[in-house]
């Protein structure tokens, strides 16, 4: 019985670790850079399948880590400096670019969606890394999934100080509550919004290669992340980053306790709880 | 020290502000008066740089500004204080404070620049890690006025202080801002608080439908029979 809690437990703090992760990475683009990034899925997507790629010339996916979080924060950056900022001076209320906005996401899904199948295929793909059984209590876990939830809680952890502590966090909460008056006090308000969306799909990168360590991956994996995002960007009260990551931890353990009760049947209690929370508290956990 | 020289600024095709000439000297203290809905704000919206002049021209320290990116014109030594303060919200008072050390020259030296402001505004000291959502509106506007003093500035730039202020307090704000001279601190201030504002002013100007109709001493305008009827109630 015991073993069986802490199987569950476990497996529930590893998807919430990743969940929280790529989170608090929407949370970002949308609290702040005001893009509900219906292509975040594919940043998932591109770090997964960049990790198992690079495994074929035998890089270390933790090494990978240093590869593909740059590479997808350099997309993200570049693709806000142009796409999203273009749409953003070009709009008449904060209002019409979101809703413009949300739609230049989507038809990023289904272009990096199209490249990434023209690149390397639908197949599944998985590769092998720290496969040996490591016992926590008497339950029996694959390494690594020990290591991958140890950097979804590390990288989300550093991510929060950054937020917290640094000059430049401290500039993008302030853009995020009053971009205007942040502007008065000598922020860059460009330079900020396309850093956080930058940012945004680095989380999106770092989740998708630790979900590529234990799972098997493909070019189509990004919508379904992409909907689970939303649903704890919104349990979480949107654009809250703290509430984005206690969502992802609490989505995480529920998911873990119905796969086990009855697999396949994750994503449905997804929604319902996603259904109940619209109901009952509309502003999500930490919302206003 | 600032120079506006004969700027028009639009909002789209409606005209806002006509030919708008004023100057601020070193460690003076100006006061723009004016009804609701003059063009005060957009005056001081296009000093520090979030709206750009059609035409004209403003120079600070010798210096064009017109037309810069805002953070250049902060980094160069304005602070703006807008209208109602506008603190972020979610924000403590340290947190809101350090914001306006944001420019690099003044993050440095933050630590320093605090204590002066904590020295200043004693009650944002005891606050100090209280949101600023919390704050009542006069905490709020020391806590606007400490954020803009943060970043080192030569000129600050005051949009309406006494906005919905009990007495007592718009006083003692008003104290707070005469002192600042005392530091080498140059000061333009916006108000439809005429006789609290002519009273702490060297000079003034009034403005009426984006237009600049009078200028002057303080103490003459105080004594201008126009400005006694219009904006004393005498
Ligand atoms: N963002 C804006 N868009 C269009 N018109 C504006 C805007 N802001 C102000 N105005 C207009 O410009 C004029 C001057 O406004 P403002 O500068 O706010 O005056 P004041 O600060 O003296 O009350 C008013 O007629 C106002 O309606
Ligand atoms: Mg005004």
């Amino acid at each position: 019985m015991i073993v069986e809690i802490l199987d569950i437990v476990i497996a529930g703090l590893l998807l919430g670790g990743l969940y929280a992760l790529i989170a608090m990475g929407l949370s970002l683009q949308y609290g702040v850079a005001r893009v509900l990034n219906i292509s975040h899925g594919e940043f998932i997507m591109l770090g997964a399948l960049g990790a198992w790629f690079l495994f074929g010339f035998g890089v270390n996916p933790l090494v990978s880590l240093a590869i593909c979080g740059p590479v997808t924060f350099i997309i993200g950056f570049l693709l806000y400096r142009t796409v999203f900022t273009r749409l953003r001076t070009s709009s008449a209320s904060i209002g019409a670019y979101e809703g413009s906005s949300m739609l230049a996401s989507f038809g990023l899904l289904f272009i990096i969606q199209s490249i990434a199948l023209i690149a390397w295929g639908s197949g599944i793909k998985g590769y092998t890394y720290l496969a040996f059984p490591v016992n926590v209590g008497g339950a029996l876990f694959a390494a690594n999934r020990l290591v991958a939830l140890a950097f979804a809680v590390f990288l989300g952890l550093v991510f929060y100080f950054f937020l917290v502590r640094t000059r430049l966090g401290k500039a993008i909460r302030a853009a995020a509550q009053d971009p205007a008056t942040a502007g008065l006090m000598g922020v860059n308000i460009n330079q900020v919004l396309a850093l956080c969306f930058g940012l945004g799909a680095m989380m999106a990168g770092f989740a998708g290669l630790l979900i590529s360590i234990c799972y098997p991956v493909n070019t189509t994996m990004g919508l379904e992340y992409t909907i689970i995002t939303i649903i704890v960007v919104v349990l979480g009260g949107l654009g809250s980053i703290p509430g984005s990551f206690i969502g992802g931890f609490i989505l995480g353990l529920i998911g873990s306790i119905v796969t086990y009760l009855e697999p396949g049947l994750s994503l449905a209690a997804y929604y319902v709880l996603f259904m109940l929370l619209l109901l009952v508290r509309p502003t999500g956990i930490l919302g206003k | 020290m600032l120079e506006v020289s004969n700027i028009d600024v639009f909002y789209g095709k409606i005209q806002a502000l006509w030919g708008v000439s004023l100057r601020v000297d070193q460690e003076e203290i100006v006061a723009l008066i004016g009804a609701n809905g003059a063009g005060k704000t957009t005056l001081l919206n296009t000093i520090g740089g979030s709206l750009r002049p059609a035409s004209g021209n403003v120079m600070f320290l010798g210096k064009k500004i017109a037309g810069l990116a805002l953070p250049a014109i902060v980094e160069s030594g304005i602070a703006h204080i807008p209208e109602g303060g506008k603190p972020f919200p979610d924000m403590s008072v340290r947190e809101n404070l350090e914001m306006g050390a944001y420019p690099y020259r003044a993050w440095t030296r933050k630590e320093e620049t605090l204590k002066q402001v904590y020295h200043i505004f004693p009650r944002l000291r005891e606050r100090e890690r209280q949101l600023a959502r919390t704050l009542s509106g006069g905490e709020k506007q020391m806590l606007a006025m400490g954020r803009g003093l943060m970043s080192k500035p030569r000129l600050c730039l005051f949009d309406e202080p006494s906005y919905g202020l009990a007495p007592i307090i718009l006083l003692e704000l008003f104290r707070v801002i005469k002192s600042l001279r005392e530091q080498g601190l140059t000061v333009f201030l916006i108000e439809q608080n005429v006789r609290h504002s002519l009273e702490i002013a060297d000079r003034a100007y009034v403005m009426e439908n984006g237009r600049i109709t009078s200028e002057g001493k303080s103490k003459e305008l105080l004594q201008n029979d126009h400005i006694k009827k219009a904006y004393l109630g005498l």
